[in-house]
């Protein structure tokens, strides 16, 4: 038998690590250039879909991403600390390609598809060209498809969400270490932690530059306690390995 | 959104019971052609978590409906997991789905309470609405994790379950299942028995997928079996859905031609 406060107490690092990520996660979020459906209509500014499915994808490419390196190293020897970076590195760079992939074929069709010049109505000027926004959103839009802003911002946000996903992954594999349980778990912990900073910018933000963005911290404050619930008794699941395997 | 035929304590009471008792009946038994019994508990388990989207997301939550079903499926694998896996370490099985169903229902409640008192969405059903979507989340991982593997040991799901990946159609199909009926029906004209009606055709199909992933792990037979009982389910149902569109369609329908005149 397993003792439960055992395991809790031998694991506490990884509950930290999976609070980590989660508030890794819950940030991201708020960086990626989520439109909705107006978006889709080249209406608003943004990815045309939901903040969910858009860190869903970003997430799940950047597990897949952390689980070849963890494989690949695991294969080299014992995962430490140092290896636990390198695996955020692969899944954080996995999730930005995912995103940037995403944000820059999105433009191909607002661009020559619909034939609007990505443009936001949440600024003047674009804070990092300088280009006069106003004059391109077309009349009745708030601004349509990804501009330079946007676009930096949303490969922020692959970045932390990747960190974040490949994280979790990476402390539950020091857990069970089984990768099946690992990555039905952090992709898990992945949708709470990316749906409680949904609710938060209720459902479309442009990215940094958006008054929105003002709202972090309280996605971080509700992601903590969400995480740090989901870590512990996430820990205390054991790998098949423990019960004298199968 | 019309005055509900059957109210959320009801639906709650037979998901609950329903879902337990067939996934208890299918686990515990041993005999594979009784798999499909935890499928069927899932089904209701489905219907309840999808009246308690249909309850929260009328409130218009700004972010889509199916944010709240991968939330709920979100919240539900880890309480699934976590109580099949105490069963396993306490050698009990039999207590793994009620530590779940419980569990989830504590995750579901903080999550309810954050949304509401941290994030400050201020919707007044939402505490009891994600309670239940997260209850419905877990009894249905269980369940169809239950229906493909045959058992209801932690060990048996992780090697036909888990391993093998079959949990990635089990949990995007059940996720589908409870988000789904509300995000095809919502509207001005959105009735109580058209979403259910739906969310049971929904459940359906996701255990006839249950049943072709359990073709390699259970038994041929009972796969049959629960494919079978799916397809009828489905068929019933799915008729029946038709049959509310229509009679919700008030002024009258006219076929577009896609289908013989009598097939529908």
């Amino acid at each position: 038998m397993i003792d439960i406060i055992t395991m809790l107490a031998t694991h506490w690092i990884s509950i930290i690590g999976i609070v980590i990520g989660g508030i890794c996660i819950a940030v991201g979020v708020h960086f990626v250039p989520v439109g909705g459906a107006p978006a889709a209509m080249a209406q608003a500014t943004g990815i045309g879909t939901g903040t969910v499915q858009l860190a869903a994808g970003s997430g799940l490419t950047g597990l897949l991403a952390a689980g070849y390196m963890y494989k690949t190293l695991s294969a080299a020897g014992a995962v430490g600390i140092s290896e636990v970076i390198l695996i955020c590195a692969t899944g954080a760079v996995g999730a930005m390609i995912m995103m940037t992939t995403t944000m820059i074929v999105g433009n191909w069709v607002y661009i020559y598809g619909v034939g609007v010049p990505p443009a936001s109505a949440k600024v003047e000027y674009d804070p990092i060209t300088k280009n006069s926004q106003a004059p391109y959103v077309a009349p009745g839009t708030v601004g349509q498809g990804m501009p330079t802003v946007c676009f930096v911002s949303g490969t922020i946000g692959g970045l932390l969400g990747g960190l974040g996903g490949s994280l979790v992954y990476c402390m539950l594999m020091w857990v069970n270490g089984d990768p099946a349980i690992s990555s039905i778990f952090a992709i898990g912990v992945f949708l709470v932690n990316a749906v409680l900073p949904s609710y938060n910018i209720q459902g479309t933000i442009e990215g940094f530059h958006d008054p929105k963005f003002k709202r972090v911290p309280k996605a971080i404050v509700a992601c903590f306690i969400a995480s740090l619930l989901c870590g512990i008794i996430a820990v205390m699941i054991p790998g098949t390995a423990m019960f004298g395997g199968i | 959104m019309s005055e509900p035929a059957e109210t959320a304590n009801q639906i709650d009471t037979k998901g609950v019971v329903v879902g337990l008792v067939g996934i208890y009946i299918a686990g515990i038994s041993g005999i594979p052609y009784l798999a499909f019994l935890a499928g069927i508990g899932a089904i209701f388990a489905t219907k309840m978590g999808a009246d308690a989207v249909r309850r929260v997301c009328s409130y218009g939550i700004g972010t889509g409906v199916p944010s709240i079903g991968m939330l709920a499926l979100g919240m539900g694998v880890i309480a699934a997991m976590f109580g099949l896996a105490i069963g396993k370490m306490y050698n009990a099985v039999f207590i793994g789905p009620i530590v779940g169903l419980v569990l989830a229902l504590v995750i579901g409640f903080v999550v309810g309470s954050l949304t509401n008192k941290v994030i400050k969405l201020n919707i007044p059903v939402m505490e009891r609405c994600l309670t239940e979507i997260a209850g419905a989340g877990v009894l249905v991982l269980t369940g169809f994790s239950v229906m493909v593997a045959g058992s209801m040991d932690f060990a048996v799901i992780v090697e036909k379950v888990i391993t093998t990946g079959y949990i990635a159609p089990i949990f995007i199909l059940g996720a589908l299942g409870i988000l789904h009926p509300f995000n095809a029906n919502l509207g001005p004209d959105e009735t109580q028995d058209r979403t259910l009606v739906h969310s049971y055709s929904c459940g359906a199909i996701t255990m006839a997928i249950g049943g072709v992933c359990s073709i390699a792990t259970i038994d041929p037979i009972a796969a049959i079996l629960s494919i079978v009982i799916a397809a009828a389910i489905w068929y019933v149902n799915f008729m029946g859905f038709v049959r509310l569109v229509q009679r919700d369609a008030g002024a009258g329908y006219v076929g577009t031609g896609l289908l013989p005149p009598g097939a529908m």
